[in-house]
């Protein structure tokens, strides 16, 4: 890098010369917020390469958070690039091959640094192959603790949007389809650094290029599409912000505000 | 044997020197027993005279020689009895002093001690009358027991003890007199016992076991002679003060204080505490007829760190017999319980996520975070409560808590949206009262958060360029270099050695874009600069830190440093690196005492005057190895009470300073004596290569006013341990020295003794042999074989 004087850029802004607006910068743009798809495989790690460009659209909408949007299919594989994504996708629809003891020790080693990884199945059901593939690795990265459901009153349901509780129906992972009524993931403490949904939340953003979403939601139509996609943020506000939303300051608000549903 | 040897014997005994046990000596009572029944026994076939005459023969010639065996001889002693010992125990305490009025009487009545000294005189016909049985020695007593002498007590008119410890004068009395006998104790005392039987004894109970076991130790009458009364005394005394030692900063204390009250009119009057000479609360009292304790309980939150003086004061009310027992103080040391940390965050970001992972971590972080979730430009196609977002506090947390945090972070964040620009001067006034401040990087931090020309720019430790935007963010990426302060300084030193300190700085990964700032206050300390931008021909600071005023500010211009705690894993590092800095910016900004380069250390903070108080003085060399051979010096200030405790100005004087010189372990051992009551403020200073380094410390120096915290006379209690030891108590003036009971002397002296052996003589030998051989004769002549 050459050496530049950067008085004669603080007078030329003061001048008005670099007029852009604040509000739209980050300081460089590889510190924007962005997600990837784990290539955990050689095949079928791709299933839906349009969804997460669609949800950080949605997330660069409707919050603070700066973004850094992901060409459609970007993904990082096991190596050192791994840990510059502290949040990653992980979808399919088949079975893969066990990872080498390397690659789970580097996973655990990823999750217990911080990093969050979200597992959505793109097959429909709840026991599919993928998921068992999934499941069987999972097994490995956390020998004594096993696959737990989500509690409803997790933060996770309250990261940015407000999710029900038991005795409402939207306490649920919503997604292209509704095969399973709970989000389940493994527990570092009271972290949660791997998220499984069997619903296929990535299916509902999927979007092509000419805007027409590209799988129908069932049964609830847009409704379902739009709390697949509350979901989403609350995801990537939990991955950002963690158990902020849990901190003591919070629950009166929270509390007052939990009785909406969407009609 | 000449009888006149008896004549010079007055006592006498008989002794068996032969050394025969028990079990022999039932033995041989046995065999005398078989040997005369069957004697009896043999001899029946003879008429009775004669049986009985041989059996007789026979049993006294067995008891002449057992006798010989025990070795019987006779103890003769010439004996005179021993006088015992009496103590005489003065009370010169200072509570003494006080004057003791008859009702009705003017304030020209005698002093206790006074009382006391003009009845000792009559000791002296006591001393003659007894001088057969008894032994007089006068002691005086107040922290300890010391010998002295009745006229020695009678001329002293001013006694000064601090305190007067019952206690242990009779342990002390015990001691003197081991081995010997004591035949009474006389106490002349007010009954204002500092010591363990004046504690454990409350006004109005019985005498505890414990202090009964300690009297009945003495097998001694114990005489007490009260000296002074209740009546006619006035008196408001602060006598107890209970408080912790230390307290936590921003956490409630409580303070209960204790008034005795006595002679005093009904009526109300104020106690007030201050801190620092600030009143801090103020209780009314009461006082109701007939009660002479009441209670006060003050509750407050200290609000910063370090050594503050409490007092606590009554009024003085007019014929008071004491008004140096009005007031009371206390030192407290106020230190942190945890880390009050306030996050405020413009946006999420993995630098936001890792900095909150790190606080909350560490359990001795209390955190707060705010953080923007969604900002007006956000879309917001949903109702307001279908989401979780809770309203920005501002004026909560920049007006009213803003206090109660130790450290302020503001990670990417800008003021304007949140009509914050009016809480800016708050947020100034906080570093500058001694809060800790860090500002992180981000497109909404420095001058692209609008902070140039406002009250933060003024506390930050970098100049801030003009404008805002893309023109005052440089997005390439760098790695920092460190200054040489910031090879040496605690925050950037992630290894002790330099060489792998610099490695590793050369290893962490790169950070990704700068806020621009121009150079660093004259008053600040770079640690990191960038490794091209320039301004002025320097290269532009990245991490820089300052003090100001008393709170100390940090400005880091980047917002990558989570990639030291993430990305680094992938490299083969370790999280270890973003942790150690944080962490130890966090203790540099709040001043971790463990992070001062210079410590002043004394054992105790609360001292009488004319004691030497020892203190220590450690200095390390920036990398917290031993600094040897260091030149320093203690200031110290002194600062009247009269301004802690009162309205009256504080008088402040600085006294000479007592110059220091560190030895191999860069420790300084230090002794001062402070001559007179008054807050001490010490400060040690010493000179190194980067400038002045110093720490400072208060001490409290008071007078011991144990003795006037209660000052009403405890007649009662002299009067049980009379009754427990079956000695008598008395109350002067009326007192006569003719009552006192004493123990008659136990012991006697000898003289003069002979022991006479009674059977090693020829004479009893004869006589065994006469018995025997007329046994026999007459055994031969009757008969028998």
């Amino acid at each position: 890098m050459h050496r530049r004087d950067f008085l004669t850029h603080g007078l030329a802004s003061a001048l008005g010369v670099f007029g852009m607006s604040a509000s739209a910068l980050a300081i460089g743009d590889d510190d924007r917020f962005t997600v990837s798809l784990l290539k955990y495989s050689q095949q079928g790690w791709n299933t839906r390469p349009t969804a997460l460009r669609r949800l950080l659209q949605e997330v660069e909408k409707r919050t603070s958070v700066e973004i850094k949007p992901p060409p459609d299919g970007d993904h990082v594989t096991f190596g050192p690039d791994l840990f510059t994504r502290p949040m990653l996708f992980m979808c399919g629809e088949s079975s893969f091959e066990p990872w080498s003891n390397e690659r789970i020790d580097m996973m655990r080693q990823w999750m217990m640094a911080g990093g969050f990884l979200v597992v959505d199945s793109s097959e429909g059901v709840s026991d599919g192959p993928f998921l068992r593939s999934v499941r069987r690795e999972l097994a490995r990265i956390f020998p004594d603790e096993p696959e737990r459901a989500i509690p409803t009153d997790h933060v996770i349901y309250k990261s940015f949007y407000l999710f029900n509780n038991d005795q409402h129906p939207y306490a649920e992972p919503h997604g292209r389809v509704e095969v399973d009524k709970r989000l389940r993931g493994h527990f570092d403490g009271d972290r949660v650094p791997v998220v499984i949904s069997a619903n296929d939340m990535l299916g509902a953003w999927a979007r092509d290029g000419f805007g027409r979403w590209e799988y129908d939601v069932i049964p609830g139509g847009s409704p379902q599409r739009e709390l697949s996609f509350r979901m989403g943020i609350n995801l990537v506000m939990y991955a950002l912000c963690v158990n902020y939303k849990a901190d003591q300051v919070h629950i009166p608000f929270i509390l007052k505000r939990r009785k909406w549903r969407v009609q | 044997m000449n009888l006149e040897i008896f004549e010079q014997y007055n006592s006498g005994d008989v002794l068996w020197l032969g050394d025969w046990g028990m079990f022999w000596i039932v033995a041989l009572l046995v065999i005398g027993v078989l040997v005369v029944g069957l004697s009896a026994y043999d001899l029946k076939p003879l008429k009775p005279v004669r049986r009985w005459t041989l059996v007789a023969l026979r049993a006294l010639v067995y008891l002449l020689a057992v006798a010989m065996l025990l070795e019987p001889a006779l103890d003769l002693k010439n004996v005179s009895k021993v006088k015992n010992n009496i103590a005489v125990l003065v009370d010169t305490s200072s509570s003494m002093q006080l004057k003791t009025l008859e009702q009705g009487e003017d304030d020209q009545g005698s002093s206790r001690y006074e009382l006391v000294s003009s009845f000792l005189p009559e000791f002296a016909s006591l001393v003659e009358r007894e001088k057969d049985a008894h032994e007089f020695t006068f002691f005086s007593y107040g922290e300890a027991l010391a010998p002295s002498s009745r006229q020695a007590l009678e001329k002293s008119k001013q006694p000064t003890a601090h305190s007067s410890d019952l206690t242990q004068a009779l342990i002390g009395l015990k001691k003197h007199y081991e081995g010997k006998e004591i035949g009474g104790v006389i106490v002349l005392s007010d009954g204002l016992d500092s010591g363990a039987i004046g504690r454990r004894t409350k006004r109005g109970e019985e005498l505890d076991v414990t202090s009964q076991a300690l009297l009945a130790e003495l097998e001694a009458p114990i005489n007490t002679v009260a000296a002074g009364r209740a009546e006619g005394l006035k008196d408001v005394a602060i006598s107890r003060i209970l408080h912790e030692d230390f307290g936590f900063v921003h956490n409630k204390l409580s303070v209960q204080v204790e008034l005795q009250v006595i002679g005093m009119s009904e009526m109300s009057f104020p106690v007030t505490l201050r801190r620092e000479g600030q009143v801090l609360q103020t209780r009314q009292v009461t006082l109701e007829a007939g009660k002479t304790r009441y209670t006060v309980d003050f509750e407050f939150v200290p609000e910063k760190i370090g050594k503050e003086i409490y007092a606590i004061s009554v009024p003085v009310f007019e014929g008071e017999a004491l008004d140096r027992n009005n007031r009371g103080y206390f030192l407290l040391k106020v230190i942190r319980d945890k880390v009050r940390v306030l996050q405020v965050v413009g946006r999420p970001s993995w630098d936001e996520r890792l900095m909150r992972r790190l606080l909350k971590r560490n359990p001795n972080v209390d955190l707060i975070s705010f953080f923007i979730l969604r900002t007006n430009q956000s879309l917001n196609n949903v109702r307001q409560d279908e989401m979780s977002l809770i309203p920005f506090p501002t004026q909560e947390l920049f007006e009213q808590e803003l206090g109660s945090f130790d450290l302020v972070i503001f990670q990417n964040f800008n003021f304007g949206p949140y009509d914050m620009r009016k809480y800016l001067p708050e947020i100034e006034k906080f570093v500058r009262d001694g809060g800790g401040f860090v500002m992180i990087g981000g497109d909404l931090s420095f001058a692209s958060g609008g902070y140039a020309r406002t009250p933060i720019e003024s506390v930050l430790p970098v100049e801030l360029p003009p404008g805002s935007g893309d023109a005052v963010i440089d997005k390439d990426d760098f790695r920092p270099e460190l200054t040489e302060a910031g090879k040496r300084h605690p925050i950037t030193q992630l290894a002790f050695d330099p060489a792998t300190n610099a490695k590793l700085w050369g290893e962490l990964p790169e950070q990704k874009g700068t806020n621009i700032v121009l150079d660093a206050k004259p008053w600040a300390t770079v640690l990191a600069r960038h490794e091209s931008l320039t301004y002025a021909g320097k290269k532009m600071p990245v991490i820089t830190i300052g003090e100001v005023d008393e709170g100390r500010v940090m400005a880091l211009t980047t917002d990558s440093t989570w990639r030291w705690g993430f990305e680094y894993l992938g490299k083969g590092g370790t999280p270890r690196e973003y942790q150690l800095f944080w962490n130890n910016a966090i203790r540099w900004l709040i001043k971790d005492p463990e992070l001062k380069l210079v410590k002043l250390e004394m054992a105790e903070d609360t001292h009488t005057p004319g004691s030497a108080v020892p203190l220590t003085v450690r200095v390390s060399k920036p990398d917290y190895t031993p600094a040897e051979n260091v030149d320093g010096e203690l200031e110290i200030v002194w600062r009247s009470l009269d301004g802690l405790s009162s309205d009256a100005e504080e008088q402040r004087e600085a006294l000479p300073s007592i110059a220091f010189k560190t030895g191999a372990s860069g420790v300084a051992n230090l002794e001062f004596v402070p001559s007179k009551p008054g807050a001490y403020e010490l400060r040690a200073k010493v000179s190194v290569a980067d400038g002045e380094l110093e720490d400072q410390s208060t001490m409290l120096v008071v007078d011991d006013v144990r003795e006037w915290r209660d000052i009403i006379p405890r007649d009662a209690l002299l009067e049980s341990m009379a009754n427990l030891t079956d000695g008598e108590h008395m109350a002067l003036p009326d007192a006569s020295v003719s009552d006192f009971n004493f123990a008659e002397p136990r012991a006697v002296k000898i003289n003069r003794r002979k022991v006479i052996h009674l059977w090693d003589s020829a004479l009893t030998f004869l006589v065994i042999l006469t018995l025997l051989g007329a046994e026999w004769t007459l055994r031969r002549r009757w008969g028998r074989l």
